[in-house]
């Protein structure tokens, strides 16, 4: 391939559109170690949820319907 | 949830020559997406294998969604034989690999690199450009939107 005129995928230019560019400069703004450490809450916030929805429906399965 | 600073410090305390490959490394260049694994690519030659070894057995590695009880034995012969490994550890999921689609193995992805300091380990991970190309070859639907997302980190860094 042609480098000075790389294939331009449009799923990808697609996406790009929807794209939240305030998220990607806040994190260029971190170190990559704070980077990795806001992945990793987000990792126990994700499975917290989890962890949260399945009592609730543990929950709502137990009430007489 | 994966333990990220103890996972590369089992592999940085037995100096496993390794590269930080996929979403971990997407996530130091500044993606947002959650990712759950850590994705390396290590070097393959023996000593690397025993170093590989000696890092991970003392957190009982396991192929990751294979059902208990397989005769799975995590040595030098075993990787020496395989080539990827998705595996589940104690300190969380981690996939080594011997080579990527787009990149190839250990040795041809050093050139585009770059080291991080990480939890006061310097790693090696893959450059974003390098990145964003390993993804494009993978070609995978579920790829095309990280790859937008790097493509934008790459442009606003050039900006």
């Amino acid at each position: 391939m042609d480098k000075a005129s790389p294939w331009v995928d449009p799923v990808v230019e697609a996406y790009k559109a929807g794209i939240d560019l305030t998220l990607l400069r806040e994190n260029l703004r971190k170190t990559p170690e704070q980077r990795i450490d806001a992945l990793m809450e987000l990792q126990r916030f994700a499975e917290e949820l989890r962890r949260a929805g399945c009592e609730a429906m543990k929950k709502l399965r137990g009430q007489p319907r | 949830m994966t333990d990220f600073p103890a996972l590369l410090g089992a592999l940085a305390g037995h100096e496993v020559e390794f590269i930080l490959v996929g979403g971990v490394a997407a996530t130091a260049h500044g993606s947002a997406r959650l990712t759950q694994d850590l994705d390396v690519v290590y070097r393959r030659n023996p000593a690397n294998f025993r170093r590989l070894t000696q890092a991970l057995a003392p957190h009982s590695p396991y192929l990751r969604g294979a059902p208990p009880g397989l005769p799975f034995q995590w040595d030098e012969v075993t990787i020496a034989h395989g080539l990827n490994f998705t595996l589940v550890t104690a300190l969380g999921s981690i996939d080594l690999l011997g080579e990527i689609v787009g990149g190839g193995k250990y040795e041809l992805l050093l050139p585009h690199t770059i080291v991080l300091r990480l939890f006061g380990i310097d790693c090696r991970a893959l450059d974003l450009a390098k990145l964003i190309e390993v993804k494009r070859a993978a070609g995978r639907p579920k790829d095309l939107e990280a790859i937008a997302e790097l493509e934008q980190l790459l442009a606003e860094r050039a900006g």
